[in-house]
């Protein structure tokens, strides 16, 4: 043999679990895209309008060409469809800066820069395993603030996945290593406490063969530390070795047993030795392994013990073990598996069976056939191990903790105060994970856990009990359309879904008489009004199904997935965040991932704190973007109505370039990269703000066109003002006159100045970055115009700014007209900002205005408090329409079902997670309760 | 029940972040020691630099909205008695009206020889008291046609004599004329207005001419650096011209424009006046100065006037119209209601707006501050 090829290509479990990687833009840059052709269609309709009106202008012949102006040979000889195509081109060339193009530089740079205060945050660094977040695309940096639902794997995510033996049940004797070592080799102990007293006879000999099992039974590799006189110093040291298996359960247990006495100690020419606790090593002969699968379930061996004994060891969940025996204590153990499941404890079962020589030819004859099979090898092998594995007797079960990760409970606590929905998705046993769940604060104690799983599903039809879940879910959460805060009222009944993999592929599957949508809808329906899911028994490409499931529905919520392990791999690409923890299970989903941080608990900072600010940070920065080169722009179109359409330009060629450029590009780049309108640790203390701007609330359609009007009555105050200011009327005290160049300085330095202030205001966070930036640009404007203005530049064939910008500043008028059109153009931002701080408080601008007493008088402050007060708003939210055409879409879907009951129907006003609230929504909400009952 | 992947062993040799992590290697030095990973504890890289961290609230906005009212107010009341008493006087000479003295002048075109005049007589209700502007103004006349203004040549005007000789493209089709550059070449210098007017006071039936200044109405700058003549050997300017034409409608070249060497060829101040294109399509510019001769006397008494007006500029054709002014200045200028309007209002909406919020503060402050401090 040459060469053997194990596993590879297309075929492997990773191959197949593996998915393609899509590219994932932010709810932002979706947002800023449409906001983007909005635009666009400003300024094909700019232009449009420009050109049409310039031809109605021009039809008299002494517009067109009068006798001060006239047109060159070449120009009146033009074709006049040209002409105007060339017109209309040339007002696009004017109007141009209406689209940001440098917005997409300055987001580009706020995203990158923006991303090293991640990598940079000490919080977030972790000291145990040395490592700090990392940050593999910064595109979704803003998408962090806008998550709606995580997906969070259990093993080694909200567990350490740091497996400890921390008991085996020997034919119903519970035996326990008596020091807790935390996974670690401990050199010295050996102990055994025995519960119960030690049995006699066969239960001697079964206990015996039940740590021989464990001791055999697994694909655990072991490595020297040193492998020159390895031998030797095990000998002496009796475990200077390492084990190595992918699977930390295994390890666990072989290190487990390995401090009840017996050692494994090697894999050698297919003979496996055990050291057992007389020091005596034994051999046994390798004879086959059935491989772990995780739809069998288990693991099996086949082994020649040197008495020439054929054995047949396996492992597995306890599903899967129990049908399969046919004697042993199977009572006890099956108490004792579930009394340590229910304690998060991951079980196993262990079974043997003894093998004749002929029954094992035969096995090994079938198997043999299996695995060569061309076709469905995968098929007949699963026959054939099911044909195998069977009549076992059970010897007994284990447990291994998995113990939580530090500061899980609380981080999914305030997640879920957030108003996050946290879903985990595992791998594990129903029992196990609900107790993880528990554990970490998932599930409390009032939470009604609603199950659909296999068993059910077994005892009525799948629909049925579909039904039944949605009829107790809404209808309690129908007559809690008030309660809308599930997180902070701990009065209000909320529901937990548990649903196994199984369950979860009967409802994906599609039906053959084409309802399948009524399934998954019916799903969505019960998992929305449910606070926390756990979906357990999941394949990594079910995991992804069900963030594609939910990332689908008809909310198209922002999912967020979390895990460390490569079979978590498929879910985190699929999400629109995915995180990586920087994990035991190698480096597979962290390099997957769009970010990966080191521990779960730092998922609370880096949605609450980094997501929310740099959410605020770019929505302010793209509105503000739009804004500004309205203000720029919108003066240049009304120009035209004063220049006969000619396409002149308001500013001098060097104020358009370096508009964008220089004068008011770095003091917004600085507040998309520093501003903190609510302190870190506000926003870390007040989980609750995060709803503040779920749901892309800052850039909402009435958020951007509160922002474009603004830009547009910004615009019409520069122009008219200065229009005013100039229109026939002598400016300067010496008596000479303006030109056409001073009005459009005029302008600019007005819009240069009241956009500036314009970021000034809204501003929460001063630093002296900030000062210098935003005071600084205004300074280089200012100097950079005298500059322009001062020399006759040698390069230029035209001096048209020559000493203009001096000129206007020795006049008085302009500057008590800058002034004024400063004034008037910031003042109904003012304005509106004040009125709805105080009218209609958001929760941020509560907690705002708290800290802000909070520093005045030094006085302890609860800000749940407000947060209970009925006026809590969420600025630009109250799209109540939108939710009114929502809810009867559904109430139509309801009527469709008979037997539903007719009461279920409040329901659909108030599912438990909305992220903002208006006074409009509350009424509405209400009056929906009257007209159903 | 993890998954049997052999991804363990990829735990191992990558010291993090080497795998192209934009983030990763940025980090303290990435030199791939790992200890120096953890990042620094500085106010700036933990986002906690020291912050003025102000809000907008009733509160603080309140005292800004008076104040801006209490100041503009006085300000707006004050511009607005300043511009009322500025002294000015419109005639519209167009002549578009049969009754105007003007009419018969309403066809000239640029060649009519002899030079059509008229004569137009006002009365000055009120006498102007200090230094009065004359100025001419037009409607209609775009000089802020894209066209328009970028047709001219800046270094040509600027005495370069390559220019002067080969003038910019802009200028087409004012370029050339006969195969000899125009000088000034362009539509601007082209279409120079060139009406003259003299004013005569009339007293007792005499017609005093009121003597006008024709310096100092151009900015300094653009008559002493923006605009020179030619440079060549001596002072000649007619030599200096050598080789150019003068513009199409001109009468005569541009180094017979004024008989003073310091008030020819291109610093010609009512060239460079003409130069300066306006901004809007309704425009004036400054003519003449009247001075104040001595402090007894106004400048112009009230009384009967009378202006002769050499009417060459045609403006009928365009619908336009041409108007003399005569207006007095003060330190903001010439009259101007629309400041002194505009503040007093936007004082006024401060104010109103402070008093607004003042209520709004105190009727809501009070529920929203108790709801934010239980004590």
């Amino acid at each position: 043999i040459s060469g053997v090829a194990i596993y590879t290509g297309m075929e492997t479990k990773m191959a197949l679990n593996y998915q393609a990687k899509s590219q994932k833009r932010s709810a932002v840059e979706k947002s800023m895209n449409v906001f983007l052709i909005v635009y666009l269609c400003i300024l094909i309709s700019k232009a449009l309008i420009n050109t049409v009106l310039k031809y109605v202008w021009q039809s008299e012949p002494f517009r067109d060409e009068p006798w001060y102006n006239q047109k060159t040979e070449p120009e009146r000889k033009r074709n006049l469809f040209l002409r105007a195509f060339t017109d209309f081109l040339a007002f696009m060339v004017l109007f141009n800066y209406i689209i940001p193009v440098s917005m997409y530089v300055t987001v580009e740079m706020q995203k990158f820069l923006g991303s090293y205060f991640l990598t940079w945050d000490e919080e977030m660094f972790d000291e145990d395993t040395g490592e700090g977040p990392l940050v593999n695309t910064s595109d979704l940096n803003e998408e962090l603030g806008q998550i709606e639902y995580v997906f969070t794997d259990k093993t080694g995510t909200l567990t350490e996945n740091n497996m400890e033996f921390v008991e085996c049940c020997i034919e119903g004797h519970v035996y326990v290593p008596h020091v807790i070592c935390n996974g670690q080799i401990l050199h010295d102990c050996t102990g055994i406490d025995m519960i119960d007293s030690s049995p006699g006879g066969s239960g001697k000999e079964r206990e015996e063969l039940f740590f021989r099992a464990l001791c055999l039974c697994h694909t655990v590799q072991v490595k020297d530390d040193d492998s020159v006189d390895g031998l030797k110093k095990n000998q002496l040291s009796r475990r200077s070795c390492i084990y190595i298996s992918s699977s930390p359960d295994e390890v666990a247990l072989v290190e487990g047993i390995q401090r009840l006495g017996y050692t494994y100690l090697r894999l050698k020419d297919n003979f496996m030795e055990i050291l057992n606790r007389e020091n005596n090593i034994e051999k046994f002969e390798l004879l086959e392994v059935l491989s772990f699968d995780s739809v069998r379930r288990r693991m099996s061996v086949i082994v020649k013990s040197s008495a020439g004994d054929i054995f047949l060891f396996c492992k597995g969940a306890d599903s899967s073990i129990f049908p399969r025996v046919k004697e042993g204590k199977i009572e006890q153990i099956r108490s004792r598996v579930e009394r340590n499941a229910v304690e998060g404890l991951r079980t196993l079962c262990v079974a043997y069976k003894k093998l004749t020589a002929e029954e094992y030819s035969n096995a090994q004859k079938l198997l043999q056939n299996a695995k060569l099979a061309l076709q469905d090898r995968e098929k007949k092998l699963a026959e054939v191990y099911e044909k195998i594995e069977r009549d076992f007797i059970l010897l007994g079960a284990t447990a291994v903790e998995d113990r939580l990760q530090e500061k899980a409970a609380d981080t999914i606590e305030a997640l879920q105060k957030a108003g996050i929905k946290v879903w985990v998705l595992t791998g594990d046993k129903m029992e196990t994970a609900a107790a993880t769940c528990y554990a970490c604060k998932l599930f409390r104690r009032n939470t009604q856990i609603l199950e659909l799983t296999t068993k059910k599903i077994e005892e009525q039809s799948l629909h049925d009990v579909l039904f039944d879940l949605s009829k107790t879910v809404l209808r309690h959460s129908g007559s809690l359309t008030r309660d809308t805060f599930s997180g902070l009222s701990t009065d209000m009944q909320d529901y937990g879904l548990i649903i196994d993999g199984a369950a979860l592929s009967l409802i994906m599957k599609p039906r053959q008489d084409g309802s399948s949508g009524n399934y998954r809808e019916l799903f969505l329906e019960i998992c929305r009004n449910c606070s926390a899911v756990l979906c357990c028994r999941m394949a990594p490409l079910q995991k992804a199904q069900i963030v594609k499931l939910i990332k689908l529905s008809k909310e198209h919520p922002i999912t967020l997935a979390i895990g460390d392990g490569a079979n978590d791999v498929s879910m985190i690409l699929e999400a629109h965040v995915g995180i990586g923890i920087i994990g035991k299970e190698g480096r597979q989903a962290a390099r997957n991932s769009d970010y990966a941080i080191p521990k779960f608990k730092h998922l609370k900072k880096m949605l609450l704190v980094h997501g929310h600010f740099y959410y605020v940070r770019i929505s302010e920065l793209v509105q503000y973007f739009f804004y500004k080169n309205v203000c720029f722009i919108f003066p240049q179109f009304l120009y035209q109505f004063f220049c006969g359409f000619s396409q002149q330009t308001l500013y001098d060629t060097a104020y358009l370039t370096l508009y964008n450029i220089s004068f008011t590009s770095l003091p917004i780049l600085l507040y998309g990269l520093m501003e903190q309108h609510v302190s870190a640790d506000t926003l870390k203390r007040e989980p609750s703000l995060y709803r503040d701007v779920a749901k892309n609330a800052l850039l909402r359609w009435r958020a951007f066109i509160y922002w474009t009007f603004l830009g547009v009555f910004d615009a019409v105050v520069f122009f008219f003002g200065a229009y005013l200011l100039f229109d026939n009327t002598i400016v300067t005290s010496n008596g000479q006159m303006f030109g056409n160049w001073t009005f459009g300085t005029l302008v600019f330095t007005v819009l240069v100045f009241t956009v500036t202030l314009k970021l000034a205001l809204d501003t929460h966070y001063w630093t002296w970055i900030n000062h210098f930036m935003i005071w600084g640009s205004l300074i280089f404007y200012i100097i950079f115009s005298l500059l322009w203005g001062g020399i006759i530049w040698p390069f230029l064939n035209y001096q048209r700014m020559y000493y203009v910008f001096m000129q206007m500043l020795s006049s008085g008028p302009a500057w008590l007209g800058i002034i004024l059109l400063i004034t008037v153009s910031l003042l109904p931002d003012v304005l509106k900002k004040v009125l709805c701080r105080q009218l209609w408080p958001t929760a941020t601008e509560r907690i705002q205005n708290a800290s802000r007493h909070c520093r005045e008088h030094i006085s302890e402050f609860t800000p749940l408090a407000c947060l209970k007060s009925p006026g809590y708003r969420s600025s630009d939210c109250s799209n109540s329409p939108a939710r009114r055409s929502n809810s009867h879409s559904k109430k139509t879907m309801f009527t469709h079902w008979k037997g539903v009951d007719y009461s279920v129907l409040p329901s659909v006003f108030g599912y438990s997670n909305k992220p903002c609230r208006s006074s409009a929504g509350y009424r509405f909400s209400g009056s929906g309760l009257e007209t159903s009952v | 029940m993890a998954v049997n992947y052999s991804a363990k062993e990829e735990a191992d040799g990558h010291p993090s972040g080497g795998v192209g992590v934009p983030g990763g290697g940025a980090v303290g030095g990435s030199g791939g020691a790992v200890k120096t990973r953890k990042p620094d504890n500085t106010a700036f890289k933990q986002q906690r630099l020291p912050a003025w961290q102000p809000i907008l609230t009733a509160g603080t906005v309140l005292p800004a909205f008076f104040i801006i009212g209490l100041i503009f107010i006085p300000i707006g009341i004050g511009i607005f008695v300043t511009s009322n008493n500025i002294r000015e006087y419109e005639i519209d000479y167009t002549g578009t009206e049969p009754s105007s003295p003007c009419n018969k002048c309403l066809n000239v075109s640029w060649d009519s020889t002899p030079p059509c005049t008229c004569t137009i007589n006002f009365t000055l209700e009120h006498s102007f008291e200090s230094n009065v502007f004359m100025y001419y103004g037009l409607s209609n006349f775009y000089q802020n046609h894209r066209r328009y203004v970028k047709s001219r040549d800046d270094s040509q005007l600027n005495g370069d004599n390559s220019s002067l000789l080969n003038p910019s493209k802009e200028c087409e089709p004012y370029r050339t004329n006969e195969d000899k550059p125009i000088a000034p070449c362009g539509a601007i210098a082209n279409s120079m207005f060139n009406d003259t007017l003299e004013l005569y006071r009339i007293d007792n039936e005499t017609r005093v001419l009121v003597p006008l200044i024709k310096k100092g109405i151009a900015w300094w700058t653009d008559k002493n650096v923006k605009f020179r003549n030619p440079t060549g050997d001596g002072n000649n300017l007619t030599a200096l011209f050598q080789g150019t034409t003068k513009p199409v409608n001109w009468p005569k070249p541009v180094y017979m424009l004024d008989s003073e060497p310091d008030n020819n060829g291109f610093i010609n101040e009512d060239f460079i006046v003409w130069m300066r294109t306006a901004a809007l399509p309704t425009f004036r510019k400054l003519y003449r100065l009247i001075e104040r001769k001595n402090n007894l006397q106004p400048t112009l008494q009230a009384g009967k006037y009378s202006l002769d007006i050499t009417y060459n500029y045609p403006v009928h054709s365009f619908d336009g119209r041409k108007r003399m002014i005569l207006s007095t200045i003060s330190w903001m200028g010439g009259k101007n209601p629309f400041l002194g309007i505009a503040y007093i209002t936007v004082g006024s909406i401060c104010f109103f707006l402070g008093v607004v919020l003042l209520i709004i503060h105190h009727k809501y402050g009070n529920r929203n501050t108790s709801a934010d401090i239980p004590n």
